[in-house]
C-alpha cells in the first residue's frame, strides 16, 4: 500500500467517523459541530490528495474556519436543547429522512454500477492558486475590487448596527 | 500571460464614489479628534453638528464630482474597463441611470443634514455606507456579467439594510432592517440560484452570450434559471406579488434613506432587469411576455388599491412606489427600444417626484413626536407654504396631471405600448396593458390629492407651534425636485445644451445602446 493510499484511506475514514459523530451527538449539539469541524478538515485533506490543493484550501478557510465556528456560535448564544427542536419526532420528518436516504442510495448504487471512466485531461496548473489567482487579476479584477468594497461596507454595516452606545 | 489593457477612465467616477466609501470613516475618526481636543476651525469650535456637515458636504463634493465625469462618459460612450473581459460597459444607458443614481444620492445627502442633526445621529458610517451603496448601484447599471451583477447587486442593498435599520433607538427602524436584511437576503438566493441555472444551461456568465441561447421548453434549466433570476430583480423593484416588504421596510426607515431607496435603489435595480430583458434574454423576449404582463398589472393594481387605504403618508408612498414599479414593468414587458426609453425617462421623472415627496415628508414631520399620518401635514401651508407647494408639486406629478414630468413619463410609456400594440393588433394584451394602466392612473389621484387637501384645507392640529425648517440646502433640493418635474413634463426636448442632456434623446439613445 503506498503512501497515498494510506493518506486515503485514513482521510476517508475520519471523514466517514466524524460524520457518524455529527449524527449520533443528537443530545450534545456543540459536540456534533465539533465533529463537523473534523469532517471537513479531513475533506480537505482528501482534496489535496486530488490534487485539487485550492479546493483543499478553501475547504479549510471556509467551511471549517467560517461555518463551522458560525454554527458554533450560534448553538451557544442560543443555548439550545434537543428536546426544544424535536425535529427527530416528528413523523413527517422520518418520512422525508428516509426518502432522501433511498433517493442518495439508489444514486449511490447507480454511479457505482456505471462504467469509471478516466477523468478528463486538464493542465497540470489547473485549478492552482497560481492559476486562479491569475483569473481573478485579470479577468474578473474589477469584480474582485467590488468585493473588496463589499466586505469594507459589511463590516462598516456591521458597526453601525451592533455599536453598543451612540455617542 | 499578458497583463490586460485596463481603461481606468471609463470607471474614474467608480473609482472616485469607492475612494470616498473607504476615506469617510477615516473622515470621521479625525473629525472625531477635533472635537475631543476641543480643536477649532475657521475659528469655529468643532461640534458634532458641525462635523456632521462637513461629512454631508464632503459626500456631497465627492458624488457630484462623480456626476461631472460621468455626463463626461457621452462624449465617448461604450467604454469597458477589460476589453478581453468586458465585466461592465459604460454604454449611454448606464451612463443615464448612473446620472440619475447620483443626482438622487447628492438630494439624500443634501436632505440628510438637518434631518440626521434632529436626530442627533449625524455620523460618517452613513455617509461611508450610502457612497458604498451608490458604488453597487453604477456597477448594477453597467453589468455585462451575472457574476458582476450579483456582486453589484449585494453592494448595493447590503450597505441599505444597515442604513434602513440606521436609527437604531426606534423599534420601527430595527424591524425595517431586519425584514428587508431577510427578505433581501431570500431575492438574493433566487437570483443566484437562477444565475447558476444559467451557467449550468449556457456555459457562460456573460450576458451577450446567454442571449444566444434558446429560452424554450426543450431547455427548460435555462428558462427555469432566466425565470428566477427575473423574480430576483423584480423582488428589488418592489413589483407585486413580491411586494410584501416594501410598505413596512419603507415606513421603518429614516425618511431620507426611504427616499433614497424608493429611488436610486429601484432605478438601479431596473437599469440591470432592462438588461437583462434586452442583452440575455430579448431575442427570447416572448417567453417571458405573460408572466411580466402579469406583474406589471398586478403591481400598478394593488399598489393603487392598498394605497387608497393607508393613513400614513410613508405607508401611502410606499404602496405609490409599487404602483410606478407597476408602470415602469409596462415598458419592459412591452419590450421594444421605444418602451425602454420611456422606461428611462419614467425612471428619471419618478426620482424627481418621489423623492421631492420624501424630502418634504423629512423635514416637515418630526420622526421622534410624530406618526407620519397624513393628519399630520395638516395646515403645513400656513406654517410652511414652500414645503406644501413641493409637495403639491411632487403630489400632482406622482398622480400624472398634465403639464408635470408625470404625465410625460407615463404618456410616453402608455404611447410605446400602444405603437407595439398597433404594430401587432392582434395582440389585444397590449392595448389592455395601457387601459389598465390609464385606468389605475385615475385611481391614484384620490389618494394623491388627499395630501394637498389636508395641507391646504384643514387647519393645523393644536399644540403645533413651530415647524423646523429647511436649511438653504433642503431648499435647494425641494426647488430642483419642482424645477425638474415642471421642465421635464414642459419642455422635455427643449431641455439640451448639447444632445445627451435632453433626457428624452438620451434615454431613446441609451435604449439603442443596449443592442
Amino acid at each position: 500500500m503506498s503512501v497515498e493510499q494510506a493518506l486515503f484511506y485514513s482521510f476517508g475514514g475520519l471523514t466517514l467517523l466524524s460524520a457518524l459523530g455529527v449524527l449520533i451527538n443528537v443530545r450534545n449539539t456543540v459536540n456534533a459541530a465539533l465533529c463537523l469541524v473534523v469532517t471537513m478538515v479531513s475533506l480537505a485533506g482528501l482534496f489535496i490528495l486530488l490534487h485539487a490543493e485550492f479546493i483543499g484550501i478553501l475547504q479549510v478557510l471556509v467551511y471549517a474556519g467560517a461555518i463551522v465556528v458560525l454554527f458554533v456560535f450560534v448553538i451557544m448564544l442560543l443555548n439550545l436543547r434537543s428536546t426544544s427542536l424535536g425535529a427527530e419526532h416528528q413523523p413527517v420528518m422520518k418520512l422525508l429522512g428516509a426518502g432522501l436516504l433511498a433517493m442518495a442510495a439508489v444514486k449511490l448504487a447507480t454511479l457505482l454500477g456505471a462504467d469509471r471512466r478516466s477523468p478528463a485531461d486538464v493542465a497540470p496548473e489547473f485549478g492552482t492558486v497560481a492559476d486562479v489567482a491569475a483569473v481573478l487579476y485579470t479577468d474578473y479584477l474589477l469584480a474582485v475590487e467590488a468585493a473588496g468594497v463589499l466586505l469594507l461596507a459589511g463590516i462598516v454595516a456591521a458597526v453601525v448596527l451592533a455599536k453598543r452606545e451612540l455617542d | 500571460m499578458t497583463p490586460p489593457v485596463l481603461d481606468v477612465g471609463a470607471i474614474l467616477p467608480m473609482i472616485i464614489v469607492a475612494a470616498g466609501a473607504v476615506l469617510m470613516p477615516l473622515f470621521e475618526v479625525l473629525l472625531a479628534r477635533m472635537i475631543q481636543q476641543k480643536r477649532t476651525w475657521l475659528s469655529r469650535p468643532m461640534t458634532r453638528e458641525l462635523a456632521g456637515t462637513m461629512m454631508a458636504f464632503g459626500t456631497a463634493l465627492i458624488l457630484g464630482t462623480a456626476l461631472i465625469f460621468t455626463l463626461g462618459g457621452f462624449l465617448r460612450p461604450d467604454r469597458v474597463f477589460n476589453a478581453d473581459h468586458p465585466l461592465i460597459r459604460l454604454d449611454a444607458m448606464a451612463l443615464f441611470l448612473n446620472a440619475v443614481v447620483l443626482l438622487s444620492a447628492i438630494m439624500t445627502v443634501l436632505i440628510s443634514i438637518r434631518y440626521l442633526a434632529e436626530l442627533r445621529n449625524n455620523r460618517g458610517e452613513y455617509y461611508a455606507l450610502l457612497l458604498a451603496s451608490v458604488l453597487g448601484m453604477m456597477l448594477l447599471t453597467s453589468a455585462m456579467d451575472l457574476l458582476m451583477l450579483f456582486l453589484a447587486l449585494e453592494l448595493m442593498t447590503i450597505p441599505i439594510y444597515a442604513l434602513a435599520g440606521y436609527q437604531r433607538s426606534s423599534l420601527r427602524s430595527n424591524e425595517s432592517a431586519l425584514k428587508y436584511f431577510v427578505i433581501g437576503s431570500f431575492a438574493s438566493g433566487l437570483l443566484l440560484y437562477g444565475t447558476a441555472l444559467l451557467y449550468g444551461a449556457t456555459g457562460t456568465l456573460a450576458l451577450d452570450l446567454i442571449g444566444q441561447a434558446r429560452f424554450d421548453q426543450e431547455n427548460p434549466v435555462a428558462l427555469v434559471g432566466a425565470g428566477l433570476l427575473v423574480i430576483g430583480l423584480v423582488f428589488k423593484v418592489g413589483g407585486v406579488p413580491f411586494h410584501q416588504w416594501a410598505p413596512d421596510v419603507y415606513e421603518g426607515a429614516p425618511t431620507s434613506v426611504t427616499g433614497f431607496m424608493a429611488t436610486a435603489v429601484k432605478v438601479a435595480a431596473f437599469g440591470a432587469l432592462i438588461r437583462v430583458m434586452a442583452v440575455a434574454l430579448g431575442p427570447s423576449q416572448d417567453q417571458f411576455y405573460v408572466p411580466l404582463w402579469v406583474i406589471a398589472v398586478l403591481s400598478m393594481t394593488v399598489g393603487n388599491v392598498m394605497a387608497l387605504i393607508q393613513r400614513s403618508v410613508k405607508r401611502m408612498l410606499a404602496y405609490s412606489s409599487i404602483a410606478h414599479a407597476g408602470y415602469a414593468m409596462v415598458g419592459i414587458c412591452v419590450g421594444t427600444d421605444e418602451a425602454y426609453a420611456a422606461v428611462l425617462f419614467y425612471l428619471l421623472v419618478y426620482t424627481f417626484m418621489s423623492l421631492g415627496a420624501f424630502a418634504v415628508l423629512a423635514m416637515a414631520t418630526r420622526e421622534r413626536t410624530q406618526s407620519g399620518e397624513i393628519g399630520d401635514l395638516a395646515g403645513l401651508h400656513a406654517t410652511r407654504p414652500f414645503f406644501a407647494a413641493v409637495m403639491a408639486i411632487c403630489m400632482f406629478a406622482l398622480a400624472g396631471i398634465p403639464g408635470t414630468g408625470g404625465f410625460m413619463g407615463k404618456f410616453k410609456l402608455f404611447e410605446a405600448t400602444i405603437a407595439r400594440w398597433s404594430a401587432t393588433p392582434a395582440d389585444q394584451g397590449l392595448l389592455w396593458l395601457a387601459v389598465i394602466g390609464v385606468l389605475n392612473s385615475a385611481v391614484s389621484l384620490y389618494y394623491y390629492l388627499r395630501v394637498p387637501v389636508a395641507m391646504y384645507m384643514e387647519d393645523p392640529r393644536a399644540g403645533e407651534t413651530e415647524q423646523p425648517g429647511s436649511g438653504f440646502f433642503g431648499w435647494l433640493v425641494l426647488a430642483t425636485c419642482a424645477a425638474a418635474i415642471f421642465l421635464l413634463g414642459l419642455m422635455p426636448q427643449d431641455l439640451g445644451l448639447f444632445w445627451n442632456l435632453d433626457p428624452l434623446a438620451g434615454a431613446a439613445a441609451a435604449a439603442d445602446a443596449l443592442r
